[in-house]
């Protein structure tokens, strides 16, 4: 629920709560001021009357059209006023009535009069049925004002924090950049703004340690390999035997592996920081057709049959690096696994890529093939990071990838989602550093 | 001059001299070692400031220059060599693959970039194609020969006994690989390296090194050529300089 729908909700439930206890006071208050506004006029109508007796005036004269009446009576009571305030059914005009009787008593010469008298004066009912219509007026005016003025106020009032909510939702921590958060008035708002802008500041120096750590182990251990592996070629070439031979090969096989891995996690690591961001259009069939030409050799050797479908004019936004590593662990990946006689089938759409191959069946849960270091049927020549770069990649690019099997069918699908892309955008992006032929010595 | 096979070579008079910039004193050991032993003239510098003084007293063929230093950036230097008109060839060594890097090497003049870490034979492969490309007079045209064979590099080539030799374009560039690193064992990843680069991990390279190794020889020998290519044990192929070869 809405914010503003709540605090709506508890206005409205305040104003109905109270409102009975408030009409209760009001009804009160102006029945009591009402019956005390008629018990005075009484008041002075029987005083005037006690005058009139006073001063051996006949009291017809003032007693005319009115309801008073003069008795004496023989002591005077503790009640010098007496009031009666009474509601009875009026037969004659078939309703209620609502009457005050006031009895004042007087001494004069020596003799206690009662003077009596009474009028009708506003029912209770009456006040409550015009309090009940004023109420309505006032609920429906509260109601529409809280609506309307929460709606607008709010607005106002939580367009910082809705900006910091915008804010957050952009904010990613590869991107390096501090998360910046509107000023505002508003004291809590300006506690949530400081308290995320130390977090995230605190998150990014530290994921920026962190990178730069990978980033510089990996590149640290660059060097020792180079050591290694330039060591055991000058060994190699020493006078050695059949057994040192084999142990130098084991040895060289090993440090390759080592420069894979180190070389994927490098990739991966520049991947998570966004270094290969690119707002070039590139021609990607032109670089799936390449790769597919770099590969066929391979598919030769291993007897399979290319099943082709990439079609023509295909920009997509991709750094050209990434797009030949993505295509190329894709492909490998479909030549390693197949079938002996098998085939690749290569679609390539505007929209999406797809690359099926026969083979066995996976013996782990596809998606657990795109974390790293995982492998289904073990290889050992794989390092185990070439689905977890292909992931990698399609989320840098915010491509979506699948990976299934069905029907005895390896099916990795690679979608896009760039429906508008138009050819005027594509700009042929010719550079290529991955299938560079070999310098010629 | 300490060339052991000169009449093969005979695209190089004087022996190529390469300073090698590098502050690891291992790494610079090997590059040295080999070098040396390919005839080469091969002096090592560990930092910034040797490297500087060396240039500017000394002229080199070539200068292989490991960026990051403890006393500076070797692109640095790369603008030295440009500013005082050194002729020398630079190629670039980085533990860095970054883009960054090599774009801003390329363009500050290097001539070509290499990745630690690398294979000797590879380093020897580009250091050759650099010292070509900028002597073209003392490498005596696009023609690289040993014995019966003719390789020309703007053509890409091959020749056995004067007669064309029908080979795909990378069996030109293992072939071209192999004469240039002659007597050299060269193992089956370095190939492959060399053949598809660095990112061609995820496959089953070193069975297509094979594949190719076989091809080159039956082709070579189809033609009448010898079959200088011999297989190490455990460790890859060499091609068999002269003196091994009857």
């Amino acid at each position: 629920m809405k914010l503003i729908n709540k605090l709506t909700y508890w206005i409205m439930g305040v104003v109905f709560v109270v409102t009975p206890f408030t009409m209760t006071i009001s009804y009160r208050s102006i029945k009591s001021n009402i019956n005390k506004a008629e018990i005075t006029r009484l008041k002075d109508v029987t005083d005037k009357v006690a005058g009139q007796l006073k001063a051996g005036v006949p009291p017809q004269q003032y007693m005319l059209d009115r309801p008073i009446t003069v008795k004496e009576v023989t002591a005077m009571p503790v009640d010098k006023v007496q009031t009666r305030n009474y509601s009875f059914y009026n037969a004659e005009l078939k309703r209620d009535e609502c009457r005050m009787d006031v009895t004042s008593y007087y001494n004069i010469n020596n003799k206690v009069y009662a003077v009596y008298t009474y009028n009708y004066v506003t029912q209770g009912k009456q006040i409550i049925m015009g309090m009940i219509y004023a109420l309505a007026w006032k609920i429906g005016l509260i109601t529409l004002s809280v609506l309307i003025s929460g709606r607008l106020v709010s607005k106002y009032i939580l367009s910082p924090f809705k900006q910091t909510l915008k804010s957050i939702e952009t904010f990613t921590l590869g991107n390096k950049e501090k998360l910046v958060l509107p000023p505002t008035s508003t004291v809590e708002f300006k506690e949530l703004n400081s308290f995320l802008q130390n977090m995230t500041d605190k998150a990014v120096k530290e994921y920026a340690a962190v990178k730069e750590f990978s980033e510089n182990a990996s590149h640290e251990v660059q060097t020792p390999l180079a050591v290694m592996r330039t060591k055991l070629e000058l060994l190699s070439e020493t006078e050695i035997n059949a057994e040192q031979a084999q142990l130098i090969g084991d040895m060289q096989y090993s440090i390759e592996k080592l420069v894979k891995i180190n070389r994927s996690l490098l990739l991966l690591t520049k991947l998570n920081n966004s270094e290969y961001q690119t707002t070039e259009m590139v021609k990607f069939c032109r670089i799936t057709k390449d790769m597919v030409k770099a590969l066929e050799p391979h598919l030769e050797v291993k007897g399979l049959e290319l099943r082709n479908h990439i079609g023509s004019n295909i920009p997509l936004q991709i750094h050209p690096v990434l797009a030949e590593i993505l295509l190329n662990n894709l492909l490998s990946n479909a030549i390693r696994y197949n079938d002996p006689e098998g085939y690749i089938d290569i679609t390539l759409t505007r929209t999406r890529l797809t690359v099926k191959n026969p083979g066995l069946a996976p013996e782990v849960d596809p998606a657990i093939l795109f974390q790293r270091f995982k492998k289904s049927n073990q290889c050992a020549d794989s390092v185990g990071l070439g689905l977890s770069i292909v992931q990698q990649i399609c989320s840098v690019n915010n491509f979506e990838v699948n990976y299934s099997y069905e029907n005895n069918e390896h099916i990795i699908c690679v979608d896009f989602g760039n429906e508008a892309v138009t050819e005027q955008e594509a700009v042929v992006v010719e550079q290529t550093f991955f299938n560079n032929e070999p310098v010629i010595a | 001059m300490q060339f052991r096979f000169v009449s093969e070579l005979h695209f190089i008079f004087v022996p190529m001299k390469v300073l090698v910039l590098e502050d690891n004193p291992r790494l610079g050991a090997s590059i040295h070692d080999f070098l040396v032993r390919e005839g080469y003239s091969c002096e090592l510098a560990d930092t910034y400031a040797k490297a500087r003084d060396k240039l500017l007293s000394v002229d080199y063929d070539c200068v292989l220059l490991d960026i990051m230093l403890p006393d500076g950036n070797g692109l640095d230097l790369l603008q030295l060599i440009k500013q005082e008109n050194i002729p020398s060839g630079v190629l670039i060594i980085s533990a860095k693959e970054a883009l960054d890097d090599k774009i801003k090497g390329l363009e500050g003049g290097a001539d070509d970039y290499i990745t630690k870490p690398f294979h000797l034979t590879e380093l020897h492969a580009r250091l050759r194609a650099i010292y070509r490309r900028k002597n073209p007079a003392a490498t005596n045209s696009n023609i690289i020969s040993f014995n019966e064979i003719n390789l020309n590099t703007d053509t890409l080539q091959a020749y056995i006994n004067n007669q064309l030799l029908d080979i795909t374009r990378k069996e030109f560039d293992l072939l071209m690989y192999f004469v240039v690193n002659k007597n050299r064992v060269l193992s089956k990843q370095a190939i492959a390296t060399h053949l598809w680069g660095d990112y061609t991990d995820n496959l089953d390279n070193l069975d297509f090194v094979y594949q190719h190794v076989k091809n080159l020889r039956r082709k070579i020998s189809q033609l009448n050529g010898t079959d200088y290519i011999d297989t190490v044990y455990g460790l890859g192929y060499r091609f068999k300089g002269a003196e091994e070869v009857q």
